[in-house]
């Protein structure tokens, strides 16, 4: 049954702990024993008794012994051997889900910028500015030099180009700051040069700027419509001293999505300060935070080059990574590539993932790469926490693959055979009466010896299981961790949304106005919005009272316009707003306005004149499709063998109540239900982690667990993200 | 002596090393048609024939299943337990070699005679003979005879 030919792990082979070395050793040596005693055994028979029958009967026993003996030896080897591959499978795929979980996160990101800029685009502002621009061409060029003197105050220059650059100025500005994630944002006219950006530190260097060089900018000029953009992969821009990612798309002509070509628009993702973040997540550190020797988490482009690393000194970007060559670039969206290799002179684990970008955005072709070294994947795991569950069902769970199992039942086996044939041996020698009873220590001595053999297995088995489950613990904190921080991510751009829309002209001047046709222009807008997202409902815009007078379904139009929204909390949270950079949110809950069990419901203040801080005219609020949102996310975040979710595994959130306000599995963990999970795992603070073993309707479940910390501005609602899986 | 003691639930009993003919993984029954229950099957032992008692069943207790760890406890007959050399103890099996079929088997145990104790008249059984200590353990040690004297089990024969 057991075959040493296939054997991976064997005793010499250097990642096999010290610890498990010894065992091997004194285990081997005991059983190594057993063969002189059954050699002193036959000779014994021989001795004790002239019955030709007897004598066979002893020498038999004393065969059988050596049998099960070499039989337990081999088992041993085997036994090893699995211990180590199961530590090793279960580590690979934790490594190769977190490889995959980074490249995802950066991927989402991107995905969001997308939508970002060709929206923006279609800002008055900047297609204004440029109209302006092209009608003064000598003014451009002024404009820019005076740009280097500080502003734009020279009265030399058209003063009505002036404004419209300063407008455009401020408007990109006011994306920045509802978008923290670039770093500059520029309108370029048709002949490449910069007339307006958003990051005053870097005015006077970039205005007047000539890009027509510059492939984000050519590739923007070709867009078909305001559908198109482009993005140009990690290079080098003028615009910056360091690599820049920027996303482009034409201006047009009126802000149609099929006007003319009159300039483009740049934005500048600050794509090392948002990787940093992803890549130094989920690597171990040290009692000062600092990540591990010999663990490196970095992407690398479609060329095989490093674009951003952990670790810069030892994996430095714009270079090949010192890891093997086929390693570096890999060829198709998905594939993933499990290796060992000398990284930086470590003995190392290399998992590569190439990404297949995210929903309809393809990515750029990158790799998200993670090395940790080899000793780490077979290190005992020095929590020893008690989780009140037996060495013996905790063996038998399904935590602990099939062979192993089996090599625990042959073990077992083994032992029984041992003992029986001991026991028999003692029979026989009692019936041989005195001269039988030199026969008594031997059997005892391999009673003995089975005993304690198997008895040192089954610690290392105990040990594998406690292992088995402390990684596979692990494994679910790191998913609630991931299922938490999307979500983060996901509200916070939500957030960043509702700050940048609360400015848009149309809305502040219908308020202001308070005429029919400006209502029903800031609701056509509030559908352009809604149109290019999935996850909203609807939006609404509520003047001071409380009354709604736009929204961008028609079809919920008659049935809104009769509500008076004053009472309820996202309403009120807007009427507080006097800054363009606040927003609002009303938790997860059951609001009238919809006809949905859960609302999610963000707010931001609509100022007067579209001011940055000022009187508040109204509030937008902003729908949010919360169980689409969440859902797929959560899907996203399941446990998984080999690709298949885990039976009976399910991911939910709850909210600061405790309460459950999405899920995967609503027969087991439904939404408003309170589960009994372990208390450690509801009583987190921001941004912990907490794992454990609960029981839900009699059935055992492991469970991982994590606090929203927030994103950015977003700081998180005090929801908790939890992941389980049965194991009985 | 040595008795070899095994379990039969949690209790943990003994028989003389003497009296056991052969133990072995309680597999190969072969069921008998119109045998009473408490009769697990026959096994064929180098030629004999061997009936298997079900324990559990005998005490009246809970039915001794076979699993990995059940074993069967084979006993001499009488005219083999007169063939063991020095014999110096006085059993009694029966007249035909037969089998009881017990959960788990445990320790060899070498017990001097002046430590066994009679059983309390309190927990007394036909089939019980002595009581031994071994810490805050009891074991008890039983009387083949009785226990292999399928008269003995009238109720369940019937």
């Amino acid at each position: 049954m057991s075959d040493t030919q296939d054997i991976k792990f064997n005793i010499y082979n250097p990642v096999i702990t010290y610890e498990h070395r010894a065992a091997f050793d004194l285990i081997v040596s005991h059983l190594q024993e057993i063969f002189p005693i059954c050699n002193q055994g036959k000779c014994k028979a021989l001795e004790v008794s002239d019955d030709p029958q007897k004598q066979k009967q002893i020498n038999d026993l004393m065969e059988k012994v050596e049998f099960f003996s070499n039989s337990l030896i081999t088992i041993t080897k085997v036994f090893f051997d699995q211990l180590y591959r199961a530590k090793q499978t279960s580590s690979q795929s934790i490594s190769q889900s977190t490889a995959m979980i980074k490249i995802d996160m950066i991927e989402r990101n991107l995905l969001e910028r997308t939508c970002d800029v060709r929206w923006w685009a279609l800002e008055k502002a900047f297609w204004q500015c440029i109209i302006l621009a092209d009608e003064n061409p000598e003014e451009v060029a002024r404009i820019s030099k005076t740009a280097s003197r500080k502003a734009t105050k020279s009265s030399s220059v058209n003063s009505e180009l002036k404004n419209a650059v300063q407008l455009a100025c401020t408007r990109l500005e006011d994306i920045r700051n509802s978008y923290t994630l670039y770093r500059d944002l520029v309108i370029v006219t048709l002949d490449g040069t910069v007339i307006a950006n958003s990051n005053e530190e870097r005015r006077s260097t970039v205005l007047g700027m000539n890009v027509s060089e510059e492939e984000w900018f050519k590739k923007a000029l070709q867009t078909k419509d305001g559908t198109e953009y482009f993005v140009q992969d990690i290079s080098r821009s003028k615009l910056e001293d360091v690599e820049s990612l920027i996303y482009s798309t034409a201006l047009r002509a009126g802000g149609d999505e099929q006007g003319e070509v009159i300039g483009a628009m740049g934005v500048l993702f600050d794509f090392q300060g948002e990787s940093q973040i992803i890549l130094n997540d989920y690597l171990p550190g040290d009692n000062d935070s600092a990540t591990l020797d010999g663990w490196f988490s970095f992407f690398t482009n479609d060329q095989g080059r490093v674009i951003c690393s952990s670790d810069e000194y030892f994996i430095p970007s714009g270079k090949a990574a010192d890891i093997p060559r086929r390693h570096w670039k890999l060829d198709n969206p998905g594939d993933v590539l499990v290796s060992t290799a000398i990284v930086c002179g470590n003995r190392s684990l290399v998992v590569s993932h190439k990404s297949e970008g995210f929903d309809e955005y393809r990515g750029l072709g990158w790799t998200s790469h993670l090395v940790l070294p080899e000793s780490a994947m077979f290190e005992r795991s020095e929590e020893n926490e008690d989780y009140g569950i037996s060495p013996q069902e905790l063996m038998n769970s399904r935590l602990i693959p099939d062979t192993n199992k089996q090599t625990y039942q042959e073990i077992q086996r083994n032992k029984g055979d041992i003992q029986l044939i001991s026991i028999n041996g003692i029979i026989l020698a009692t019936d041989l009466g005195k001269a039988g009873t030199s026969f008594i220590p031997i059997f005892d001595q391999i009673t003995t010896t089975g005993n304690s053999t198997t008895g040192k297995m089954e610690e290392l088995l105990s040990e594998m299981s406690s292992d088995m489950l402390q990684q596979n613990l692990k494994a679910l904190e790191n998913f609630s961790k991931q299922a938490i921080d999307l979500i983060d991510r996901n509200l916070f751009e939500r957030a960043a949304d509702v700050r940048w829309w609360s400015t848009d002209h149309a809305f502040w001047e219908a308020l202001q106005n308070n005429k029919d046709e400006n209502f029903e222009e800031a609701s056509k807008r509030l559908g352009i919005i809604n149109a290019s997202y999935t996850m909203y409902r609807d939006l609404v815009i509520a003047d001071s009272n409380g009354r709604i007078v736009a929204n961008s379904k028609s079809e919920n139009r008659d049935k809104l316009k009769r509500m008076n929204v004053s009472e309820q909390s996202w309403f009120r949270q807007g009427m507080q707003i006097s800054r363009s950079v606040q927003f609002g949110v009303q938790d997860v809950c059951n609001s009238d306005l919809e006809n949905e069990e859960t609302s999610l419901i963000y707010c931001g203040g609509i100022l007067e004149d579209g001011q940055r801080e000022g009187k508040v005219l109204g509030v937008l609020g902003i729908f949010f499709d919360w169980e689409n949102l969440a859902g797929p996310i959560l899907e996203g975040c399941l446990p998984r063998i080999k690709n298949e979710v885990v039976e009976g595994g399910a991911a939910f959130y709850m909210n600061g109540e405790r309460e459950i306000i999405a899920s995967t599995d609503s027969d087991h963990f439904a939404i408003g239900q309170e589960v009994n999970i372990p208390i450690e795992n509801l009583k987190l603070e921001d941004g912990e982690s907490a794992s454990g073993i609960f029981t839900d309707k009699g059935r055992k479940f492991i469970i991982g667990s994590s606090k929203t910390q927030g994103y950015r501005e977003y700081t998180g609602l005090g929801w908790t993200a939890h992941v389980v899986r049965p194991i009985d | 002596m040595l008795y070899s003691t095994f379990y039969l639930g949690k209790t943990q009993m003994g028989l003389p090393i003497p009296a056991i003919l052969e133990i072995g993984r309680s597999i190969n029954f072969h069921p008998v048609r119109g045998a009473p229950e408490i009769i697990d099957g026959l096994i064929n032992l180098r030629g004999k024939v061997v009936t298997i008692i079900n324990t559990g069943l005998a005490f009246e207790a809970e039915k001794v299943k076979s699993t990995d760890e059940s074993r069967v406890y084979i006993l001499k007959n009488n005219t083999e337990l007169r063939e063991v050399a020095d014999a110096d103890f006085d059993i009694e099996t029966s007249p035909d070699n037969i089998g009881i079929h017990v959960d788990r088997i445990a320790d060899v145990i070498s017990v001097e005679n002046e430590d066994l104790q009679t059983v309390p008249a309190n927990i007394n059984h036909p089939f019980y003979k002595h009581v031994v200590r071994r810490g805050e353990e009891f074991i008890i040690i039983l009387e083949p005879q009785k226990m292999l004297n399928l008269n003995e089990h009238q109720e369940l024969l019937s």
